[in-house]
């Protein structure tokens, strides 16, 4: 049987079309690897600055290939219980309660201690099973009998432990909880992993992925993605956004603007009814693509000549 | 075409990028998804699954662009204005001959290329190798057959054999010139890096004292990579360490919000013991060399150390610890040097008053849990060595290391007095190569 992911993505092109169909703009080595992903069932690994659209590329796919998309945000002190599995407790201590009564009844039927702890090893797993098990994310995504989209947002934010304890779900689709056996997955889900390169990834963990670099993209693509996302622009505003965005983009700054912020700046100037980017309404949006004080105080000095410069 | 794949993986590791086999096996995959038919594609994908970061990605393109070149055997000026009728006097059995005289770009490339696998080219490892690789692949094509034809036309005495002949003579020339430039890049390919490896390799055991200037900076990066090493591995080991039996105490304390009941057991932890180092240095010039790669070795595994306490001294002693904390070690050393505000004196090297400095004012930083290196090569300049200060560090620490620049063929000998210090050092080392000092710190971090 073919797969879900087969069927959307039967051809690169066809990634490439699907992805646009839910405004998603891709290069063509963003959907060769989502191809390539789906057809070796292996994650993919994404990298690149803030704001490209690391996180975007897995929630579109999912959005394409119509599955759930599971989201696990990564950060410091992150553990199994919080992204695996974790034991009701609540729920184990009431039933214990509720069937003390039972308990009573079974162990004192039996004439010794010995029958007692027999009858009761009868039922002691009772407690460690399904019903008691509070599936996190990643348990989550195995049980999909559809298959789905498993997000592991920032990966490089969490601990080595737990970048080790991944390894396992990577490469095999599997988990081991101790109290049941190992866990395999329904439908393999497709994994991405994103990480803004805080720290070093280990190897293993590198060797499990496919790699994939998003970095800036062209002027070109960059228009066709505000077209998309803020359909009401006018094509010669966007011509200018794009452009001073890209000059923006070459001064020595902090934080160098991303997609986001200039699909952000060119909603504003949707929203303040702009027709043409002039040096004061650049001077009075600023903040919203520049994120720093310094950078801000940077591009100020610059906007008559920037501008000048987009808007040729 | 698997060979061909197989060939590239080694190219790519040639030019840097670190390629396990699981990863050739999924650019094996993800080329028999992808297919040979677009050359961009292909090149994707293997960047893909082959490259980790964006700069072996870089590296893994130009590779690929360099491998998968095919502007050999272009076309000739010279050659090109001649007629391609075969020529009569000819024997043409010879497909090399025909492949030449219809100038069959596609075709000549193609036997070269299957001669050159034929010779494993990809072993390719010397410069002094290129020559004969040249030659045998030049045999395998059936170069022989061309000469052996050159001679025949020698022999018969006609105006038409001797134009056959030159032309068969310039076609021979266009045909050796081809298959060198292949070689040459195919060495570029394959052996272009193995000149650094060797010389990486050897750096690790050169005299430190010996080394030149311009290795340094090569010397900082494999320093770099050994304390990565170092870090990677006892971090895990650490990790390991840090489980333990059953706390019972503490789950029962848990647990009472349980009613009692077991739910959440917890673990005994182990203590995570992390050496605390004091490290006395002889700055003294015999010496210097030694003592900064130690201390760009130590500074780079702050994680594993909880703290280093840094004393240098050549005529007296001093604390330096601040300016190695808030500066890359080498600024840190030309400023100890420069003496700028630090009041060292450079004179003549005094273990004995250097080492009573220090038992005089640092003494406290020396408790059971340190492990005091000292570095030096002992040379006090015939002066009283009065081994009792030693004594007194040794009685307070963990352990006391000694390490050696010299070879100990000379400890001892001349004004070394490291014989008198011997009772007072739990090991001594012999410490001027890289090895050495990566040894010694492994050893240190294991505890």
């Amino acid at each position: 049987m073919k797969s879900r992911y087969e069927e959307q993505f039967a051809s690169i092109d066809a990634v490439l079309g699907n992805l646009r169909d839910v405004a998603y703009i891709a290069n063509r080595q963003m959907a060769m690897t989502v191809y390539l992903a789906c057809r070796l069932e292996k994650p993919i690994l994404v990298e690149g600055p803030a704001g490209v659209g690391k996180t975007e590329l897995a929630k579109a796919t999912a959005a394409c290939l119509q599955l759930p998309l599971i989201r696990l945000q990564c950060y410091e002190g992150l553990d199994e219980s919080k992204a695996l599995y974790e034991w009701k407790y609540g729920k184990q201590l009431l039933y214990t309660q509720l069937l003390k009564d039972k308990m009573d009844d079974i162990i004192s039927r039996g004439n010794g201690f010995k029958t007692a702890m027999d009858k009761l090893h009868q039922y002691d797993d009772i407690f460690f099973s399904w019903p008691f098990l509070e599936p996190r994310p990643l348990l989550k995504a195995l049980q999909e009998k559809d298959g789905c989209v498993l997000l592991i947002d920032e990966i490089d934010k969490s601990d080595d432990e737990f970048e080790a304890f991944l390894l396992e779900i990577l490469s095999d689709f599997q988990v081991s909880v101790p109290e049941i056996g190992t866990v395999q997955a329904i439908t393999k889900p497709l994994v991405f992993l994103t990480s803004n390169n805080t720290r070093e990834l280990s190897e293993a963990l590198k060797r499990r992925c496919l790699h994939l670099y998003i970095s800036f993209p062209e002027a070109a693509l960059e228009r066709e993605i505000i077209r998309r996302r803020v359909p009401d622009i006018s094509e010669h505003l966007t011509q200018q956004v794009v452009n001073f965005i890209h000059d923006v983009r070459k001064l020595d700054l902090k934080k160098v603007p991303s997609i986001s912020e200039t699909i952000d700046w060119a909603r504003v100037l949707v929203i303040l009814h702009a027709e043409t980017l002039d040096p004061a309404l650049v001077r009075d949006t600023l903040n919203i693509f520049i994120k720093f004080e310094d950078d801000v105080g940077v591009v100020a000095e610059k906007v008559h000549q920037l501008t000048a410069m987009a808007v040729k | 075409m698997e060979r061909v794949l197989e060939d590239f993986v080694t190219a790519a590791r040639t030019a840097g990028v670190r390629i396990s086999i699981s990863e050739t096996l999924d650019a094996v995959r993800a080329v028999k998804v992808v297919g040979y038919r677009d050359r961009a594609l292909l090149k994707d994908a293997l960047a893909v699954s082959m490259a980790k970061t964006a700069g072996e990605k870089t590296i893994l393109e130009d590779c690929f662009e360099r491998f998968f070149t095919f502007r050999l055997f272009a076309a000739d000026p010279d050659r090109a204005s001649k007629n391609t009728d075969m020529p009569s006097l000819l024997q043409t059995e010879s497909s090399l001959v025909r492949l030449l005289m219809e100038e069959d770009r596609a075709g000549l490339i193609g036997a070269m290329t299957e001669a050159a696998r034929l010779e494993n080219i990809s072993q390719i490892r010397y410069f002094t190798q290129r020559s004969l690789f040249a030659l045998r692949i030049l045999g395998r094509m059936g170069a022989g057959g061309l000469d052996g034809q050159i001679q025949n036309l020698g022999r018969i005495d006609t105006p038409a054999a001797a134009a056959e002949k030159a032309r068969l003579e310039s076609a021979k020339a266009y045909l050796v010139d081809n298959v060198r430039n292949y070689v040459q890049s195919q060495y570029d390919l394959f052996a272009r890096n193995e000149g650094e490896r060797r010389l990486e390799s050897e750096l690790r055991l050169v005299k430190l004292s010996n080394l030149e200037q311009r290795y340094f900076a090569r010397i900082h990066n494999i320093i770099q990579r050994m304390v990565k090493r170092l870090n990677d591995l006892h971090s895990r080991r650490r990790k390991a360490a840090r489980r333990g039996v059953l706390d019972f105490k503490r789950t029962l304390r848990e647990n009472i919000s349980y009613q009692g009941m077991l739910f959440a057991p917890s673990w005994k932890r182990k203590k995570i013991e992390r050496p605390q180092i004091v490290v006395i240095c002889d700055i003294s010039r015999s010496v210097l060399r030694t003592v900064r790669f130690l201390l760009l070795f130590l500074y780079g595994l702050n994680q594993e150390i909880a703290k280093i306490r840094t004393f240098v001294f050549c005529t007296n002693l001093v604390e330096v610890s601040e300016i190695l904390g808030n500066s890359p070690v080498d600024e840190a050393l030309a400023r100890i040097q420069g003496g700028t505000n630090i009041p060292l004196i450079m004179g003549r090297t005094d273990y004995e008053r250097s080492l009573g400095d220090f038992r005089r004012d640092h003494i406290a930083a020396v408790t059971r849990k340190t492990t005091v290196l000292v570095l030096g090569d002992a040379r006090n300049n015939y002066n009283d060595p009065h081994p009792e200060n030693l004594k007194a560090i040794y009685e307070r620490c963990k352990r006391l290391i000694w390490l050696n620049p010299e070879v100990p063929a000379f400890w001892g000998s001349g004004d070394s007095e490291i014989s008198h210090y011997k009772p007072y050092y739990t090991m001594i080392k012999e410490c001027n190569t890289l090895e050495h000092i990566e040894r010694l710190i492994s050893a240190l971090v294991r505890r």
